[in-house]
């Protein structure tokens, strides 16, 4: 039972992880955050669906022109939610990217409709057994595509040029400015990067999940409580984070279920907030630093 | 000079509005009738499936000219979006400003609950064509406003309960359900009755909607020594219960109540979904009779659908073309767009020969639901179509 819930929740964690680290990103470019990440999971996986199984398009061919959507979608986000309030030294970022979220939502159900869809994978059919667990190979292809594409951001970051440029903004605005470099394209690449982290985590997602329109608005809310537990200026306490956070989810098995309702749980999930070390949500909530304990199984 | 074109048509359309319009309206007025359901959201293919149903029928009855002597029925909608205070101020609005005289009721149980005062203190009835909940109908009031062509949760889990106990013999059924009112509604309906047969079961899971992994759960019921699963719950959650079950590779018959056909159930699990069965009120595939035909033809031909395949949540439909009717007799019955008068017709219709079955009396005083456990049928997806399973 153990080796079951063990596979499953990796597999998610790394999810939760990957979606994470685009908090982190655009958190630590600009202290801001884009709370359409969960979005960005369901986009992904939409326009995967809909170029791969709608279109019949083959895989490799529909894989960059998905990313390249994120990538437009990350742009559109910061420039016409983040940038404007951040010129004007305001908050309401927050809610602007909140609100793009819900209006993403609302025309990925208007075009793809209400339905959840299955997104095919040769992967994910027959089952194999690994001590006695059953466990999907795309179960096992997640988390490592997953932790790959992790090492591959956190090495991009140490080893070129952009990705120096990036932390360069994230350590000082003025300093890389004056540098030479233009602060305002990171912060538009760290919310394109962002955006596609979390849209492959909804192409990987998909084939396990299913594909809807809705899908990414709980992933998204369990990811930042992620960010926040892990250290949302720290990318590998998020790696951990992720995976101890699925481990728990899964592990609860549905004990979580027992006289909750899906919003109560994400009500736990945002009471996790404080908890982080985190100085960005904690000031401005009132819940009081022992919620956290309501996600423990009870 | 624009503007003066502009004022020119606004005049020539105004002229025409006044002299030809009047001409429609000294026909007889409507008789207005109402659907209150989910029509957004993620149930939102029920409420479509229920407008479908009652639409067919409405054009049937107005092409054979109406009722009371020549009056239309007009249908309008409402959304409740599955919010019990949002179907309360339908059904008042519905009734109290479009003047309908019957209402029609959507996917969720406790919107129909909600209502129920309000039907009983503005004197009109209430026809359910989906919500299962028992107490719907089966409540104390006198006279009774809540009618209900549909499934009722207590008749489902008893034919479940019997099918899991009976016909394939199991005494250890493991039970999953959805942790919400409905869920908690078959809760009751399956201990009874499994209780009534001997019969405990190994466990009852609970699973939230978009749950990513009912694993656990399964799991549990496994280990417990379940020898078949009774499932309750919609298509996307069904969907990973049996994937799930799959994965752990426990094969053991798994009999379902009737959520999961409110969506693409058999797309999302592919061959296993061969390896459920569950309750349908009707199906549209098969043989059908000249009823069953011609409602086919009439969706085919309004909503471009290209066969039964297309026809998505059918028991929406199939009980909303049958309630309209229904309701067309009681109004016919009563002689008068009358909330009180068509309730009190209501119970005392005679003979009709519907889509699901003829009703010989669909309502009396003492049942308010026009389908009994008869007219329940098993079902189970061979190659993405709904068929009949044999008893």
């Amino acid at each position: 039972m153990i080796a079951q819930l063990f596979f499953s929740g990796v597999a998610l964690g790394a999810m939760y992880a990957l979606v994470a680290l685009g908090y982190n990103i655009t958190y630590a470019t600009s202290q801001t955050v884009n709370f359409s990440q969960g979005q960005s999971v369901m986009v992904g996986a939409v326009v995967a669906y809909a170029l791969h199984v709608g279109l019949g398009w083959p895989f490799w061919a529909a894989l960059p022109v998905t990313l390249l959507a994120l990538a437009l979608l990350g742009v559109i986000v910061e420039r016409v939610a983040v940038r404007p309030f951040l010129r004007a030294r305001s908050i309401a970022w927050l809610l602007a990217t909140i609100a793009v979220g819900i209006i993403g939502e609302n025309v990925a159900m208007l075009l793809f409709g209400k339905d959840a869809r299955a997104f095919p994978s040769s992967l994910a059919i027959v089952p194999w057994t690994i001590l006695g667990a059953g466990v999907y190979p795309h179960e096992l292809l997640v988390p490592l595509v997953g932790l790959a594409l992790m090492a591959a951001v956190e090495l991009a970051f140490r080893k070129t040029l952009a990705g120096k440029a990036l932390r360069a903004v994230s350590f000082s605005h003025d300093a890389a400015g004056l540098m030479g470099i233009d602060v305002n394209r990171t912060i538009t690449a760290a919310y394109a990067l962002s955006s596609v982290l979390a849209g492959v985590a909804g192409i990987l997602l998909a084939p396990l999940l299913n594909v809807s329109a809705t899908m990414g608005t709980t992933i998204g809310l369990k990811a930042f409580a992620v960010a926040i537990i892990g250290g949302i200026e720290s990318p590998r306490g998020i790696v951990v984070a992720g995976l101890l956070r699925a481990a728990h989810v899964e592990g609860d098995g549905g004990h979580e279920a027992r006289g909750r309702l899906v919003l109560d749980e994400q009500v736990a999930d945002l009471g996790t907030v404080p908890v982080g070390e985190d100085r960005l949500i904690a000031p401005a909530t009132s819940i009081p630093p022992c919620a956290w304990r309501s996600v423990t199984p009870t | 000079m624009a503007r003066r074109t502009l004022l020119g048509l606004l005049l020539v359309l105004t002229v025409v509005t006044v002299t030809v319009v009047p001409g429609f309206t000294q026909a007889k007025p409507p008789v207005v009738v109402a659907l209150v359901a989910a029509m957004s959201g993620g149930s939102a293919l029920s409420g479509e499936a229920i407008k479908r149903g009652l639409t067919v029928a409405i054009d049937e009855i107005n092409a054979k000219g109406g009722v009371l002597g020549g009056r239309k029925i007009e249908l309008v909608i409402r959304d409740e979006e599955g919010n019990p205070s949002k179907g309360v101020t339908a059904a008042r609005d519905v009734i109290e400003r479009e003047k309908a005289v019957a209402v029609f009721g959507g996917l969720h149980s406790p919107v129909g609950l909600a209502m129920l005062p309000v039907f009983h203190e503005l004197k009109v009835p209430y026809v359910g064509t989906w919500a299962a909940a028992t107490n719907i109908t089966r409540n104390d009031r006198k006279p009774n406003f809540m009618f209900r062509v549909s499934a009722n949760d207590d008749i489902v889990d008893h034919f479940l309960a019997k099918h899991v106990t009976e016909a394939l013999g199991k005494k250890k059924p493991g039970v999953i359900l959805e942790n919400t009112p409905w869920g908690a509604s078959n809760q009751e309906g399956l201990t009874k009755w499994f209780a009534k047969m001997n019969v405990q079961p190994v466990g009852i899971e609970k699973f939230n909607w978009n749950d990513p992994d009912m694993t656990p759960q399964l799991l549990r019921l496994k280990n417990g020594g379940a020898d078949s699963i009774v499932m309750v719950a919609n298509a996307p959650e069904g969907a990973q219960i049996v994937k799930g079950r799959a994965k752990i590779a426990w094969n053991v018959p798994t009999v379902s109540h009737w959520g999961i056909s409110g969506g693409r159930f058999a797309e999302l699990t592919g061959d296993l979904s061969e390896s459920v069965v569950f309750v349908q009120t009707y199906s549209f595939f098969g043989k059908q009779s000249d009823v069953g035909e011609r409602v086919i033809g009439a969706l085919r031909a309004k909503y471009g659908l290209k066969g039964p395949e297309d026809i998505l949540a059918p028991v929406g439909t199939a009980n909303a073309y049958d309630a309209m009717h229904l309701v067309a007799l009681a109004i016919e019955k009563s002689g008068a767009a009358d909330g009180a008068k068509i309730r009190d017709a209501l119970e005392n219709l005679g003979e009709h020969r519907g889509l699901i079955k003829t009703y010989k009396r669909p309502f009396t005083p003492d049942e308010h639901d026009a389908l009994t456990e008869n007219d329940y049928i098993l079902v189970t997806w061979k190659g993405g179509r709904i068929v009949p399973v044999g008893k």
